[in-house]
């Protein structure tokens, strides 16, 4: 067993586990944050994305020791306003909804906080530049069409 | 108006609720040990080590689920068999006892207080097989001498269905003057979800009663499913279900792991978990498609097609999937001849078992196979008479002036216009523009080829009415509760929409419960593309329940008689007068208090409607890879009259890109010596991608149906019924030129690359299955 420490959605934390754990482990199992999702066990759905330290990670594919001191943000830190009732969205998020950009809501999370973070690098992405960025990430309800046209609304959003 | 749904705040952040979001106090964690084997008796099974491993709860075989009276799996045929033949039941257990048929398959559940104990329990448990010969294509299940799955089905054969008149079209054949034959092969394919199958079950020694979180499209085939298995009573059996992350047929059945898990939660007196890893999930989901076919029409001398005869071969693996003979038959039988005038047809349809996993429903459920087939023999009597596929398919449509129309088969179409249909696709696609797109990318050293399908589905008629209750809340908040489960279909929106449309209130006053266990409804569960029509058609009842009670109140409040008073947007007014009262206003004064009079449960019952469409696509390939690129698809869908149509256009996307999914890439491969599955996880399974579908263009041409109330007719799964035919269709058509005669699905790279090879070598003209 080890302990470690880091920071997640703005809020410091301290869990025990087992060397074995996962980040995605800590994050559901340990403090309950549910919106990280498992889609897969080969790191290739990218239902469980989150960002640490600013970076676009997907948190299966990380042991929960390897997270030691770090800053995490999973989907419920993501909106300026974290209390449900709040209507502020982020712009990935809202440009989503309106776009028509989810299904069953299941990829989602992982989703958006792959485009969040393809969206800081790449702020005006082209189609190339989307696809190659949503490869990590999949979704079997939309067909990609709307969620491509949500990346591009949440970028126009983002830039303005 | 920005498009928004009502459950996409909480989808977007994070705050949805699926089967392994739930826990509760002293939950416990099962795992699964697994058939590493397609076919073998088991000699012995050792939990000794397991028992005895840190944190273990419960370790549960074969000899437990008997001890506890379970019974086998339930199946049933929709429909007798040939000759009144009844479904021979092969017996399938929770927990292999002797003998274990494919692989994946259960064998001992373990509990424990972690999921990773449970895990490292199953690693520990030792059983002794002993190998039995494996057969693993249904060609091979119904050759003579093939190894014997189950005693009960002698030859692999559990049934043998036919539908349409074998001597009509045997006569039709006689005196034809072309006979066009074709043989294809739909690949067996894994559904794959987003959301991995789980369980969470918690049992109540006081009252018996269990509670059942599971991954669902409805909870009533379900529970019965389940009481079937355990033998539990009904009335103790109550599935719990709030979000569930898509399911597309594959969520219907109670898997084998759910009656596990009940019991498990009875021996360790405690909450158990169980999700399943994506390694289990293609292990251990029903598989569909899987069919062999041999198709052929027989033309007079002006192409006007006088008979229809096919052969269905199908893989149903292991087991009888309770949905298997549904979704192997049903769809064949309603659509036997498509959207053509055909005086005589006739199919055959065989289920044959194999060491697979058993094989049921996955988005079209059978409609898919029968507008593949179709589809693609129309292409190929066109090619080989010479005959323009647009012209040979016109010359043969079912007019609109024939409407309603009777089937060959005996049954019926009520609504269409299926040339109009066409029309509007051809030009939506510049169809006639393609040859200058052609010679365009041909000077680029690209194959281009275009492709169209005509196709008409049935949509579900239901078991049962559907019964749906509205439950007015003391916040103004109205409930809505119905069986029809959610699992990316919007019906929370859809519902609130629909509702708020006829009562003249805004949609966020209401929300939806569909598997909240102390509401028990007659319903059906989400599939074939039924709910608007079914649900929809009951809601349109509840509103119009609602108003009227609305009414007798608005009388007394106005004191007028209720047959003066006028219902419009939401206000009762006496005819002719300013007088009025708002139901808003009357649900605040009436709905609260003991009698809750607002309170109203109502049903309806429809039967099947016939969504039908036309489908152009257009692909381009390029030689030196083999790569096929969508580049244009055009869909014009007759899918009655669209409710919100943005969410019709989304399920349109969705179904289009699986469809696509198959025709490129997906196939759920299985060696054929040992049985073992060879496309296990998502790098070897290949799942669509975001690059997949170019210039896609979605349009409708609504016929609405006279069958239900709302004219709707069903848009789940037209997508992928008209992209099978389309795409292999335009697939082809690029082959041609280079002399490629036939090419069964999926078109990846490779074998695209290798036909195109092996046709220019002259080795080889026509690329089947392997
Ligand atoms: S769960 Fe992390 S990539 Fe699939
Ligand atoms: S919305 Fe269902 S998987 Fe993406």
């Amino acid at each position: 067993m080890s302990k470690v420490s880091l920071t997640v959605n703005g809020k410091a934390v301290s869990v025990d586990v087992e060397d074995r754990t996962l980040l995605s482990s800590v994050l559901r199992e340990s403090l309950g944050l549910t919106g990280t999702h498992i889609g897969c066990d080969t790191s290739q759905c990218g239902c469980c994305t989150v960002h640490v330290d600013g970076r676009v990670v997907k948190s299966c594919t990380m042991l929960a020791v390897q997270a030691e001191g770090s800053d995490v943000m999973t989907i419920e830190g993501l909106a300026p306003s974290h209390d449900a009732s709040g209507a502020t969205l982020h712009p990935v998020q809202q440009a989503f909804s309106e776009c028509h950009a989810l299904q069953c809501g299941f990829c989602t999370p992982g989703m958006i906080m792959a485009v969040a973070g393809l969206l800081k690098d790449t702020p005006d992405p082209d189609d190339q530049q989307i696809i190659h960025g949503l490869e990590g990430n999949m979704c079997r309800c939309t067909g990609y069409v709307n969620i491509v046209k949500a990346v591009k609304q949440a970028a126009v959003t983002m830039r303005a | 108006m920005t498009f928004s749904r009502l459950e996409d705040r909480r989808f977007v952040t994070g705050a949805g609720r699926y089967v392994s979001d739930w826990n509760f106090p002293g939950q416990r964690h099962a795992a699964f040990l697994r058939a590493d084997r397609a076919h073998a008796r088991i000699v012995s099974i050792d939990i000794e080590a397991a028992r005895a491993m840190p944190g273990v709860r419960a370790v549960i075989t074969a000899a437990d689920t008997a001890a506890a009276g379970f019974r086998s799996l339930p199946c049933a045929a929709p429909i007798p068999g040939k000759g009144g033949s009844a479904l021979l039941r092969p017996e399938r257990p929770v927990l292999a006892a002797d003998v274990v048929r494919f692989v994946g398959e259960c064998v001992v559940c373990v509990v424990a207080d972690t999921a990773i104990a449970a895990q490292d329990a199953v690693e520990a448990i030792i059983v002794e097989y002993e190998d039995l010969p494996v057969v693993m294509t249904a060609e091979a299940a119904v050759a003579a001498g093939a190894p014997q799955l189950h005693p009960a089905i002698p030859g692999n054969v559990a049934i043998e269905f036919e539908t349409g008149d074998p001597l009509a079209v045997a006569a039709a054949f006689e005196g034809a003057a072309h006979v066009v034959s074709l043989d294809l092969h739909n690949q067996r394919v894994v559904g794959s979800p987003m959301e991995p199958k789980g369980c969470l079950a918690r049992h109540d020694p006081e009252t018996g009663d269990y509670f059942v979180h599971v991954c669902t499209q409805g909870t009533t085939g379900m529970r019965a499913q389940l009481v079937a298995t355990t033998g539990i009573p009904d009335e103790h059996v109550h599935i719990v279900a709030e979000d569930v992350g898509g399911g597309f047929g594959l969520r219907f059945n109670a898997y084998p792991e759910y009656s596990a898990i009940m019991l498990a939660a009875r021996l360790t007196g405690a909450p158990v978990r169980w999700v399943a890893s994506r390694s289990e999930v293609f292990l251990s989901d029903e598989h569909a498609r899987g069919v062999s076919s041999r198709g052929e029409v027989a033309l007079d001398a002006e192409g006007n097609f006088l008979a229809f005869r096919f052969n269905f071969l199908n893989d149903m693996g292991a087991y009888i999937a309770p949905t298997g003979p549904v979704v192997a038959v049903l769809s064949i039988r309603a659509c036997l001849a498509g959207v053509y005038r055909v005086p005589a047809a006739v199919a055959n349809v065989r289920l044959a078992l194999t060491n697979s996993v058993p094989m049921a429903a996955y988005r079209g459920a059978g409609r898919p196979v029968i507008s593949y087939m179709i589809e693609r023999l129309v292409d190929q009597a066109a090619t080989e008479l010479g005959i323009d596929p647009v012209e040979l398919r016109r010359r043969n449509l079912i007019p609109p002036t024939a409407m309603p129309w009777k089937t060959v088969n005996g049954l019926g179409y009520d609504s269409g216009d299926f040339p109009a249909v066409l029309d509007k696709a051809l030009g939506l696609a510049d169809w006639h523009g393609f040859a200058a797109r052609r010679a365009e990318a041909s000077a680029r050293g690209h194959l281009r080829g275009i492709g169209l399908a005509t196709f008409i589905e049935s949509t579900g008629g239901g078991a049962s009415p559907d019964e749906v209750e509205a439950r007015f809340g003391d916040h103004g908040e109205i409930t809505i509760h119905a069986v029809s489960h959610s699992h990316g279909q919007s019906h929370e929106t859809a519902y609130a929409e629909l509702l708020a449309a006829v009562l003249g209130l805004p949609r966020e006053r209401f929300r939806l419960r569909n598997g909240d266990p102390a509401v028990r409804l007659a319903g059906n569960p989400t599939g074939g593309s039924r709910t608007m029509h079914g649900v929809g058609s009951a809601l349109r009842v509840l509103a119009d329940d609602i108003i009227a009670k609305g009414r007798e109140l608005a009388a007394r409040a106005l004191e007028a008689a209720s047959a003066d008073i006028e219902f419009h947007d939401g206000v009762f007014r006496i005819s002719g007068t300013d007088r009025s009262v708002s139901l808003d206003t009357l649900i605040e004064r009436h709905a609260g208090g003991p009698e809750r009079v607002f309170d109203t449960r109502s049903s309806a019952r429809t039967g099947s409607t016939f969504p039908n469409g036309c489908h152009v696509a257009e692909v381009e390939i390029n030689p030196a890879t083999g790569v096929v690129s969508i580049e244009r698809y055009t869909a014009v869908d007759d899918a009655g009259n669209l409710l919100n149509p943005t969410i019709v256009a989304g399920q349109m996307h969705g179904a289009i890109v699986q469809g696509a999914g198959q025709v490129l890439g997906e196939h759920a491969i299985y060696d054929l010596e040992t049985g073992q599955f060879l496309t296990g996880s998502f790098m070897d399974y290949a799942m669509p991608k975001a690059v997949n579908v170019h210039g896609l263009v979605i349009a409708d041409h609504p016929v609405p149906t006279p069958t239900n109330v709302l004219g709707v007719k069903g848009v789940g799964e037209a997508g992928v019924t008209g992209s099978l035919p389309a795409l292999m269709n335009a697939i082809l058509e690029a082959l041609r030129p280079v002399g490629v005669t036939h090419f069964d699905m999926p078109a990846t790279p490779a074998r695209v690359w290798g036909a195109i090879g092996a046709a220019r070598s002259g080795e080889g003209r026509r690329f089947a299955h392997a």
